[in-house]
């Protein structure tokens, strides 16, 4: 590259300094001919991403399969333990900022900066919330002793009143869910810190109805936590 | 700006040209997506049975397919996203299938006997540890005159209860 720049003439030396400048606007990378191109290829990384993130999770799954079928009443009885209200909440939390994203996405489309800031920082406020929630509910099991493995002491005086008596290996399912619902806080963790990354480049006014390519990316990751809630709240809560 | 005209200008002028859902669409994905979760708490409080489990799931997937659908606007996104979207969960249903196709066919311990049985038959489980006594008399069998072993392999394998309460 180099020596064919220094064989060729200095004006053309100089026009081709700028050749990344002049062939599209500053967001598009050089080895993108169009935007179009640029945003399909950052779409479809994004899904091989979203594809490795369900096959992921999709491992803490089969093991709720496995032992689930191995174990039916004592997942019965261990789910009784959870709070349908808080898991409820949380789920309709997490629904509602999943709309949100959508609509910061539209806002962002339409090239509505300060709407794309709002619907984001909604966003970002019930993902927090939903940790909140989370946060109760994990300390009302480590009061009650509800805890994975050999770390399983129930303490009867916080257990449910009238649910099924916890056989002596119900920290199997405990395990399960403490595997299953940290991971997903995790993500929801990762999640709000891409959204006010996002947030704060909106806020800088770096996208525009030509490019919201970010915004798009940030919410699909979004989207993709509250799917892995979508399972995960009936089949831990609800049995 | 012409509507009609966005599908042509896709392939002409290289911008980007995503589908942009309404706002009352989005509400009304939201409100189904709402009474779908309200639909699945109250179905827990009825009891049916083996059915729960189906029921659960069916719900989980129509609120997974909306929010993937319109949400993700996989519905109006390249149809290659699409494909490994579902391949993706083809692999899951692979994952899922071969695990419990064998965790579901393996013998319990049976404590009176000592050997693994199948819990669903009391029969013998396939496969694994020959429980050591067997083990000795298979051996006798496969050579008529060692006839140490008073029984033989056929006559433990039927003199085997069936365990109760699995």
């Amino acid at each position: 590259m180099s020596s064919e720049a220094t064989a060729a003439g200095a004006a053309e030396h100089a026009h081709d300094d700028h050749g990344h400048g002049h062939h599209g606007p500053k967001w598009l990378a050089h080895h993108f001919d169009t935007p179009a191109q640029q945003f399909d290829a950052a779409k479809l990384g994004m899904w091989v991403f979203l594809a490795q993130e369900l096959l992921f999770f999709s491992g803490l799954f089969v093991a709720y399969g496995v032992y689930r079928s191995w174990y039916p009443e004592m997942f019965f009885a261990a789910s009784h333990q959870l709070d349908k209200i808080m898991g409820g909440t949380n789920t309709i939390v997490l629904l509602f900022s999943s709309f949100t994203a959508a609509m910061a996405v539209r806002s962002s489309q339409l090239g509505k900066q300060k709407a794309t800031g709002n619907y984001l920082l909604i966003t970002i406020l019930c993902a927090c919330g939903f940790l909140v929630i989370k946060y109760f509910e994990y300390t009302h099991k480590f009061h009650a002793g509800l805890l994975p493995g050999r770390f399983f002491h129930p303490h009867v005086e916080h257990l449910v009143a009238g649910a099924p008596a916890l056989p002596p290996n119900t920290g199997s399912f405990f395990g399960i869910y403490f595997m299953m619902t940290g991971i997903h806080g995790v993500h929801v963790i990762i999640g709000i810190g891409i959204l006010i990354w996002i947030w704060l480049r909106n806020n800088r006014g770096e996208f525009s109805k030509e490019y919201f390519t970010p915004v798009d990316i940030a919410a699909l990751y979004w989207h993709l936590v509250d799917l892995v809630w979508i399972y995960l709240f009936p089949l831990l809560y609800l049995v | 700006m012409a509507t009609a005209d966005t599908h042509h200008a896709h392939k002409d002028d290289g911008a980007v040209h995503a589908h942009i859902s309404s706002t009352g669409f989005y509400v009304a994905v939201f409100m189904a997506l709402i009474a779908l979760t309200i639909l699945t708490v109250g179905q827990s409080y009825v009891d049916l049975g083996r059915l729960n489990l189906v029921v659960v799931i069916l719900i989980a997937t129509t609120k997974a397919s909306l929010v993937v659908s319109f949400f993700m606007h996989l519905r109006y996104d390249n149809k290659f996203n699409a494909l490994i979207f579902v391949s993706c969960i083809f692999f899951i249903g692979v994952f899922f299938a071969y695990t419990l196709n064998d965790t579901e066919r393996r013998g319990e311990l049976d404590q009176d006997q000592n050997v693994k049985v199948l819990p669903s038959t009391g029969e013998n489980a396939p496969g694994g540890f020959a429980p050591q006594e067997a083990a000795a008399a298979g051996a006798g069998g496969a050579h008529p005159g060692g006839g140490e072993h008073p029984e033989t392999p056929g006559k433990q394998g039927e003199s085997l209860p069936a365990p109760k309460g699995h």
